[in-house]
């Protein structure tokens, strides 16, 4: 899939109510089984740049493309489809629900998009294998490790095979031994299964490993 | 065996206790407030079933029919009015003459009834009976309790009633009309009138010196109608052809009775209107709080393609569950509180709370539609968010 955005814009409102620019028009273009890697300072908009992608809220201003659809633009309703079974989000702070067992949140994906329960089931767990978190299916996410969150949430991410992942510094709350294995699998979901990958990270390790590494600045996406 | 965490939404403690003590203070407020209707409706649908008849000034009967005697020539009088189906000629007395004449709708009384004569009045021709038996014609020196008075006493069939200076044995027991028979001692009309002799010296002097019979002795009477007759008609009948009576017009005083408790009649409305708000107002807030707590999570739902209408379906769910679960806790709470307070107080013969049937369907419908009208607005206020808003501001 190829995934475009054009001209992207969104300003929040500060504390008196004016207007505080964060993207002032980005323009990005990512092809399947790409890693592309998005470093910028703190505060540069990387977060609201995957959330504009993502589908998590709207843009002031621009468009999203998936192939020859326009993303941004469709309703409600339909965006929901699109962020069900087309992105994959991996986020810092995992996400994962409290009130729900570790293999219950990876299910989670799987329910609001209609696929058979009973295949998702063998397919999370095969997941949760691979990941090392199989045998702590029946925990919920307080008796878990930070790692073990995150690999769980990464579970979550990938399970209906979007042909997009996008990763918010997913390796920010975990040590390096996990963070090891988030980056490996975002790797091989790139390379094996040909998802478009699109990284925000402050890892240098991880940037460095990317395809393509874009910088964000005074609220454009520039070539780092 | 169902484990019921696979059933019930995790987490919800809190919100299922707040809800219980919502839906208990509302239970209980409706309990009392059935209560009193119930004594209310009861009274009221005595005085419509029959014209009461007491003899002209003041005596010492009580309840319906205090005032003076009610001589048997009246008695046959009333009989002869066109349209009256039977006369009952009736004794009722105060249980204890110390009692102030005031407290008239709790009293406890002994009504001496003439068991020659069927009961005439139309809503109440059979008293039910819990145990034993009711009073056969021709019974003497034998009670049937109404079922107050016999549990604050701990009668039961076959105890003995000391009354006065003489004892009777107790053959029935009456179920509870939560009116006011449960707080009479039913005994044959002899009996009565031997109790009315023994306790007024002048009566005896009166009777003594020969101007009265024993079957002049009587505080009152019971009027029954005919089919199709009107029974105000025929108590205005009765005013006009039978002189030296009061007689009570089924209508007039079935409307002054209301009148009479119209006191509370408001206070059933206040406290229905009060459980009404309170209940509501913590059960509402309760369900919304629980919704808006969990804004984070459907910010994380939407992210992984949910749908407004998935997640309200969802919402609504889990806030049924969460709302009848409370509700059922709510109505066991108020059970137990209700069961144990009246469990005291029948021993003064009283009962504060009705658990009617319409009351815990009322009190499950409530919490059903509340709940979920709660977690409907609230999820509506969140849908409005988008997924990162959400997140955010859940987080």
């Amino acid at each position: 899939m190829l995934v475009r955005a054009v001209g992207l814009a969104k300003s929040y409102r500060g504390a008196g109510g004016e207007p505080i620019p964060v993207l002032t028009g980005v323009d990005l273009e990512a092809k399947a089984g790409e890693l592309l890697a998005v470093v910028g300072a703190s505060g540069s908009g990387k977060s609201t740049f995957l959330n504009l992608l993502g589908l998590l809220e709207p843009a002031d201003a621009g468009e999203i493309w998936f192939d020859q659809a326009r993303v941004s633009h469709l309703s409600r309703r339909a965006q929901a489809g699109v962020r069900g079974s087309r992105i994959g989000y991996v986020f810092q702070s995992f996400l994962l629900i409290s009130r729900l067992t570790a293999l219950d949140n990876v299910l989670l994906a799987a329910r609001y998009v209609g696929r058979d329960r009973r295949a998702a089931h063998a397919e999370a767990l095969a997941l949760m294998e691979r990941l090392g978190v199989a045998h702590r299916r029946g925990h919920y996410p307080a008796q878990l490790s930070g790692g073990e969150q995150q690999r769980v949430a990464y579970c979550r991410a990938v399970l209906n095979r979007p042909p997009l992942v996008l990763a918010d510094e997913p390796t920010g709350s975990v040590d390096e031994g996990h963070a090891r294995v988030i980056l490996s699998e975002l790797h091989e979901l790139a390379r094996g299964q040909g998802t478009a990958v699109i990284l925000v990270t402050h890892r240098t390790e991880a940037a460095a490993e990317a395809d393509r590494l874009l910088r964000l600045h005074d609220g454009r996406l520039l070539p780092a | 065996m169902m484990r019921l965490g696979r059933w019930f939404p995790r987490g919800y403690a809190f919100t299922v206790l707040g809800i219980a003590v919502g839906v208990a203070g509302l239970v209980t407020l409706g309990a009392m407030a059935e209560r009193i209707s119930r004594f209310i409706e009861g009274g009221d649908r005595f005085v419509r079933g029959q014209i009461s008849v007491a003899g002209e000034g003041m005596g010492m009967g009580a309840g319906f029919t205090a005032g003076g005697l009610l001589r048997a020539a009246k008695i046959a009088e009333l009989a002869r009015v066109p349209g009256v189906a039977g006369v009952q000629p009736q004794v009722m007395l105060p249980l204890r003459t110390s009692t102030s004449q005031f407290l008239t709708l709790t009293q406890e009384l002994v009504l001496g009834l003439d068991l020659s004569v069927p009961m005439p009045n139309r809503n109440y021709q059979v008293l039910p009976v819990r145990a034993g038996r009711f009073l056969a014609p021709g019974d003497r020196g034998v009670v049937v309790l109404g079922a107050d008075f016999a549990a604050s006493r701990g009668l039961h069939v076959g105890s003995t009633l000391a009354l006065d200076r003489g004892t009777f044995r107790a053959v029935g027991l009456l179920d509870k009309t939560l009116t006011a028979p449960d707080r009479f001692a039913f005994v044959a009309i002899e009996d009565a009138r031997d109790l009315w002799l023994r306790r007024d010296p002048l009566l005896v002097q009166v009777f003594g010196a020969g101007g009265l019979a024993r079957a002049d002795l009587n505080s009152g009477a019971a009027v029954g109608w005919l089919p199709g007759e009107d029974p105000d008609a025929l108590a205005r009948r009765i005013q006009r052809d039978v002189s030296g009576v009061n007689v009570t017009i089924p209508g007039e005083l079935s409307r002054l009775l209301r009148e009479s408790t119209a006191f509370f009649g408001a206070l059933l409305f206040g406290i229905g209107a009060l459980g009404l708000v309170i209940g509501g107002l913590s059960l509402s807030n309760t369900v919304a709080a629980a919704v808006f707590e969990r804004i984070r999570d459907f910010g994380v739902k939407r992210a992984l393609g949910a749908t407004d209408l998935q997640l309200l379906r969802e919402v609504l769910g889990e806030a049924l569950t969460v709302s009848l679960g409370g509700g059922a806790a709510g109505v066991g709470l108020a059970l137990a509180i209700g069961f144990a307070v009246d469990a005291r107080v029948i021993r003064q013969g009283q009962q504060l709370f009705l658990f009617s049937p319409r009351l815990l369907l009322f009190a499950f419908a409530f919490t059903a539609i509340l709940g979920a009208m709660a977690a409907g607005y609230a999820t509506l206020r969140i849908a409005r968010l988008s997924p990162a808003e959400a997140i955010r501001r859940g987080s």
